[in-house]
């Protein structure tokens, strides 16, 4: 049975440890193996960072759903065209948050919301027990 | 006068064999090690004595101090990496990984050897000692926590540490939260919080000069560490010529390499590294944030671009 945890925390670096004490027990439930959780933890990580950047919010909404072995993460609202740019666009051979998150996250996917947009990331659980 | 690399007519022992005789230290010579480290290292089961070991020492540091022989510097340093050895394993269970341990002592020997007085007329062993130890020693404080975190939650990240390494082979694969806990015999709850709270973990910077220089012509620890540079050389990538990426040390930029352009997992980095998974953690955040910052500077929120890609 899906299970949805919603947050909505200041877009603070502070507010990251909350982050990530919430997906830290959402992939213990889904038995994520260490380096999963690891990949989940910079991918929130460095979304975020970049979206503290790049677009003036006060406060990140931010949901967590959990369902047969899959963590979906979703924030925003997002108006930022260079946030959009930087998670879509990869420059070859650059470590950029686009690569960084299709090396951390199953799927990167924008769900538009009028002029805004929310990033959801995907993680399903791999390298676990099976 | 001998030159630096003619032998004296008075030399006492035929260095041919050098640094072969030198044991290097296996599993099986470990207690050996033990036995040997206050002896000299060179004191093998063969009998050759202790005599002809401090002879050997002597010889050497000569070589070394009054004719500049580097080999002879080499030699001195591989003869004595067992003490090294000995004295880390003193070390090893306070969280941190052997071989980490074994390098950083390493360093204390290269110093104690540079600095010897050939006058003084001491062994090489007493006068290495103490600086392979207060290299170790020093190297835990600056390892020190950067925020409180509380003695608990140091304590069973320690353990969470040697469980880690132990799981990961006996799993082939890397662990969960719950097997962790299990292992630990901690809530999965406190090892969420443990592996939050390590984060707050300061590494010793391997480019930080073990002379506590920052001149560029100050050798960074990376420099002395041998084992891994013929792959970190390896490596030829673009990406360790862009901008961003001269701020990493070489470790930092093997390791994101690994993860990021080979797709290694952390466990697997570790492996490859010699590394405990924690400690890829805590070097993959830290080396993200080293270019996040410089990055910053170049006023670009990306973590990286190519030169001369303009990001709007």
């Amino acid at each position: 049975m899906a299970e949805r945890i919603d947050l909505e925390v200041p877009a603070t670096l502070n507010a990251l440890s909350t982050v990530r004490m919430v997906l830290g027990g959402l992939g213990a439930r889904l038995d994520f193996s260490l380096d999963d959780l690891e990949d989940l933890y910079l991918a929130t990580d460095e979304l975020l960072r970049t979206a503290l950047d790049a677009d003036a919010l006060d406060r990140w909404s931010v949901e967590m759903l959990v369902d047969a072995g899959v963590l979906r993460f979703a924030a925003g609202t997002f108006k930022s065209a260079k946030l959009r740019a930087d998670v879509s666009i990869h420059a070859e051979d650059c470590l950029d948050l686009c690569m960084l998150l299709r090396r951390t996250v199953d799927d990167v996917v924008f769900e538009d919301e009028g002029g805004a947009y929310r990033i959801v990331l995907v993680k399903r659980r791999k390298g676990g027990p099976a | 006068m001998s030159g630096p690399d003619e032998r004296g007519v008075n030399d006492p022992l035929d260095l041919e064999a050098s640094p072969g005789e030198a044991r290097a230290s296996t599993a099986e010579d470990e207690d050996e090690d033990e036995a040997s480290a206050h002896g000299g290292p060179a004191a093998d089961a063969q009998g050759r004595g202790r005599d002809d070991s401090e002879k050997l020492d002597q010889y050497l540091l000569r070589r070394y101090h009054l004719y500049g022989d580097r080999t002879a510097r080499e030699q001195l340093i591989t003869m004595y990496l067992p003490l090294v050895r000995s004295l880390a394993r003193r070390y090893a269970s306070r969280g941190e990984h052997f071989d980490d341990l074994v390098q950083v002592g390493a360093i204390g020997l290269i110093k104690a050897i540079d600095r010897f007085d050939l006058s003084r007329g001491v062994e090489l062993t007493t006068y290495a000692t103490p600086n392979i130890v207060g290299e170790i020693k020093r190297y835990f404080r600056d390892k020190g926590w950067s925020v409180r975190v509380p003695r608990g939650l140091q304590e069973l990240n320690i353990r969470l540490n040697k469980v880690i390494d132990e799981l990961v082979p006996k799993l082939q694969r890397s662990p969960t939260i719950n097997e962790l806990a299990e292992a630990a015999n901690a809530t999965p709850e406190q090892v969420l919080e443990a592996l939050e709270s390590s984060q707050a973990y300061n590494s010793v910077s391997l480019q930080a000069s073990p002379n506590g220089g920052g001149g560029e012509e100050d050798a960074g620890l990376i420099d002395y560490l041998g084992g891994e540079e013929e792959a970190y050389g390896a490596m030829e990538d673009r990406t360790t010529l862009a901008p961003g990426f001269a701020k990493l040390d070489k470790r930092e930029r093997y390791i994101l390499h690994l993860r990021f352009f080979e797709g290694l997992t952390q466990s697997q980095i570790a492996e490859r590294v010699g590394i405990s998974q924690m400690h890829v953690s805590r070097l993959i955040r830290r080396s993200l944030e080293k270019l996040r910052e410089e990055i910053g500077e170049l006023d670009n929120p990306q973590i990286m671009r190519p030169p001369g890609d303009d990001p709007e």
